[in-house]
This record gives structure tokens, C-alpha cells and sequence, in this order.
């Protein structure tokens, strides 16, 4: 519950104050997101399997986040962005389907 | 995916050969299990744990924040790509209309000269001049002759995909066909759409569109010719005229020809013209040099009077 309303004050937060990206930083934002998503729906799945752990979650997501921007920079730089973007977006999007299955299978038993 | 499973695996972990399936079946952080079975060993202290659930809702708040954020990043980069668009479409249209605008210009400057080289010739040089400038689509002409009009099915646009299927559009090699066959019939000057044909110009497809001497023309297209009488008759005779009924026919293009009186045809823009030079010689340069005009580079080397690829 606490975890839902902290969400929605953060998209208030950013609808709110409606902050402008740097230029530079924009490549990273999509993928940003996905990793993002990823660390969400494996905390998610987590909480449900009853061994959610906050530190886990902080971690999980921080370096997400981090890394996937990382691969995504150094992807720019060798020349293969869009690529390696491609396979960063790949690899967690398997991730949040094995994830959104298992919530799945929790939430409905099917 | 249990926690004792995880544990038990923990110590000889090797990334399995398949570690795609692997990513597949087991898609949690393993470092989930490791702290519940972990916690079941050592319970965190009270404080701990309020202030790791303290930095989770911090997180949480990022994340709201950052889903909010790239959201509208989206949103103002649409506009923005659109607006790139529509800007490189204006210039594209005003840099054509100063084309147009120049070639206007051009062509008032070319009749004042032909004004003032008739004031300085004798009159059978001037008439032959006139005749030779008719002919090679120099000049304005005027007079009788056909009108062919070709226009594209109507409204067989693919639903799914916007895009015409191929044949029902008129071709360039249609309007290829066209030209040759008034020609042939014994036109004495050609237009398509308003712009003049000469013995060098081209009729060119780049994707979808026709291009004119590498002017974009678009439907219908009207070719016009101005030539003796029995033009039309002979037009409608040829093997060209036939394949055209044939196609619209069997297609739902529109091809029809009609006769016009007192047609006139514009002047075809000032040609570049080109000198053959013997290589070696003083300048360097054996081609290319002299009509270095981007787009040229071709057209002047089809012998066929409307060009291109026939």
C-alpha cells in the first residue's frame, strides 16, 4: 500500500515539477525505464513469494538502472547503441515476462 | 526458485551452457531467496529494517518520478520530430518556388535576347533561329494539337499498408511510352504537366514519384504536344497508344486524348551545355568538370527524345 502511494507521489513529483532532461542524458531514459520496470516486477514477485527484502530491492534497482545505461553508453561509443540498446531492452523484457508470469500464477493460480 | 534449491546450487554455481533457458525459467534475483534464508538465520534488528523500508519507499518515488519524467520526454520529442519535418518540407517548398522564381526570371531575360537578336538580325536568319529554338524546345511555341491526359486509378489505395499496390499507378515508362509515341506521331514540341520536353531531357521514377527533368510532376499528367493534324489519328494509332487503352482498361487508370486548339507550350529551361574535350590536354580534367551541377550527370546521353530508360 505504502509501496503504491510512494509511486503515485513520484509521478505527481514529476508531473509537478515537470524537469527538463539534459540533452545527453535522454538516450538513457527509455532503457532507464525498463530497467527500472524490471527491478519493479521482480520486487513485486518477490513480496509475493513472501522473501521481499528492502535492501535486495534498493540494490536490484539502483544497479539496474546503472548498468543498463552503462552497456547503453558504452553501446554509443563502440559504435553499436542501438544494438547493444536492443539487447539490454531483450534480455529484461524476458526478465519482466518470467516476473509478470510467476505474479501471474500467484494472483490467479493460473 | 525455492529458497532451498538456491541454496543448495549456491556453492557450485556455474553458468549452465544454456544460460538463455536458464534466464528464462528462473528470472528472480536469486539475492531475493539468499536474504529471506538469511533473515530466517539472523533476524535484523528493528531499526534496520524501518530504515531499509524508509530507503525502498524513496526508491519507489524515483522510480514514479522517473516513469513520470520519461513520459513526457516522450511526449515533447513527437512535436519535435514532426516540427523537424515540416520545417525541412517549407524549405523544400520555398527553395522550389525560388527556382520557379528564377526560371521565370530566366526565361523574361532569354526572350528579351531573342527580342534584341531579332532587332539585330535580317529576318530569314532571325525566322531560321525561331525555328531552330521551336524545335529543339528553346523557345515558347504555340499552336494546335492533342492532349493526352493519364491519371491513377482511383481509390485502390491498400487499406492496411496506404500504400497503392503497383499497377493501377501511371508509370514513368507510361509516360515514357506516351511522349515517344507523339513523337513519333510527328509532334513538333511536348510538355508534361507544363514542363517542355528536349532531346535531353529524362522521365525518371525515384520511388514513388516521376520526375521530369529531375522536376517532380504528379497526377494527372497532362502531355500536351503541338504538331500537324494528323497527329492525333496517328497517335491513336500507335502500338503505344493501344498497350495504354489496353492497361486502362484492365486496370482503372484514366487515359484519354483530345484534341486542343491554340495550346501553348512553355520554353524548357536554359541547357547545360557540354564540350567535348581531348584528353590530355592543358586542363586536367576530361569530364565531369564543366557540368558538375548535381543531377545532370546522365541525362544528356540518351539519344532518345524523351530519355531515360528505354
Amino acid at each position: 500500500m505504502i509501496a503504491v502511494l510512494a509511486l503515485l507521489a513520484g509521478v505527481v513529483l514529476g508531473v509537478w515539477l515537470d524537469p527538463s532532461v539534459p540533452a545527453a542524458l535522454q538516450p538513457y531514459l527509455p532503457i532507464a525505464v525498463v530497467a527500472a520496470l524490471d527491478a519493479v516486477f521482480g520486487g513485486v514477485r518477490a513480496k509475493l513469494d513472501r522473501i521481499f527484502d528492502d535492501k535486495q530491492f534498493v540494490v536490484s534497482f539502483i544497479s539496474n538502472v546503472l548498468v543498463a545505461a552503462l552497456i547503453v553508453y558504452l553501446g554509443d561509443q563502440l559504435g553499436v547503441g542501438g544494438q547493444l540498446s536492443t539487447g539490454v531492452v531483450v534480455v529484461l523484457g524476458v526478465r519482466i515476462f518470467g516476473n509478470v508470469a510467476a505474479i501471474r500464477r500467484h494472483l490467479f493460480r493460473a | 526458485m525455492s529458497a532451498g534449491r538456491d541454496d543448495r546450487e549456491r556453492p557450485t554455481r556455474v553458468y549452465a551452457p544454456d544460460f538463455l533457458t536458464e534466464l528464462f525459467r528462473n528470472p528472480l534475483e536469486p539475492g531475493y531467496a539468499a536474504a529471506a534464508a538469511r533473515r530466517r538465520v539472523d533476524p535484523p534488528s528493528r531499526w534496520h529494517s524501518r530504515s531499509a523500508r524508509t530507503v525502498t519507499v524513496v526508491v519507489l518515488v524515483v522510480l514514479g518520478f522517473l516513469l513520470a519524467v520519461a513520459y513526457r520526454q516522450t511526449l515533447e520529442d513527437e512535436p519535435g520530430r514532426s516540427q523537424a519535418r515540416s520545417g525541412l518540407v517549407t524549405q523544400v517548398k520555398e527553395r522550389e518556388r525560388e527556382t520557379d522564381e528564377l526560371s521565370a526570371r530566366a526565361d523574361e531575360l532569354r526572350e528579351e535576347v531573342g527580342r534584341q537578336r531579332d532587332a539585330a538580325l535580317s529576318g530569314s536568319a532571325a525566322a531560321r533561329l525561331r525555328d531552330l529554338e521551336a524545335g529543339t524546345g528553346m523557345g515558347r511555341v504555340r499552336g494546335d494539337g492533342v492532349v493526352v491526359r493519364l491519371a491513377d486509378a482511383p481509390g485502390d489505395a491498400d487499406a492496411v499498408t496506404g500504400a497503392g499496390a503497383g499497377p493501377p499507378r501511371v508509370l514513368y515508362s507510361d509516360l515514357q511510352g506516351v511522349a515517344n509515341a507523339l513523337w513519333s506521331a510527328g509532334a513538333e514540341a511536348v510538355s508534361i504537366n507544363g514542363q517542355r520536353l528536349t532531346a535531353t531531357s529524362t522521365i525518371r521514377s525515384a520511388g514513388e514519384a516521376i520526375l521530369v527533368d529531375f522536376r517532380p510532376v504528379t497526377g494527372p499528367y497532362e502531355v500536351s504536344a503541338i504538331g500537324p493534324g494528323s497527329m492525333k489519328r496517328r497517335f491513336e494509332q500507335s502500338r503505344n497508344a493501344a498497350l495504354m487503352r489496353e492497361v486502362a482498361e484492365k486496370t482503372g487508370l484514366s487515359f484519354g486524348v483530345r484534341e486542343a486548339d491554340d495550346l501553348t507550350l512553355p520554353a524548357a529551361p536554359e541547357p547545360q551545355l557540354r564540350y567535348a574535350e581531348p584528353p590530355g590536354g592543358p586542363s586536367a580534367s576530361p569530364s565531369g568538370d564543366r557540368s558538375a551541377s548535381p543531377g545532370s550527370t546522365g541525362s544528356g546521353t540518351s539519344p532518345s527524345p524523351s530519355g531515360g530508360g528505354r
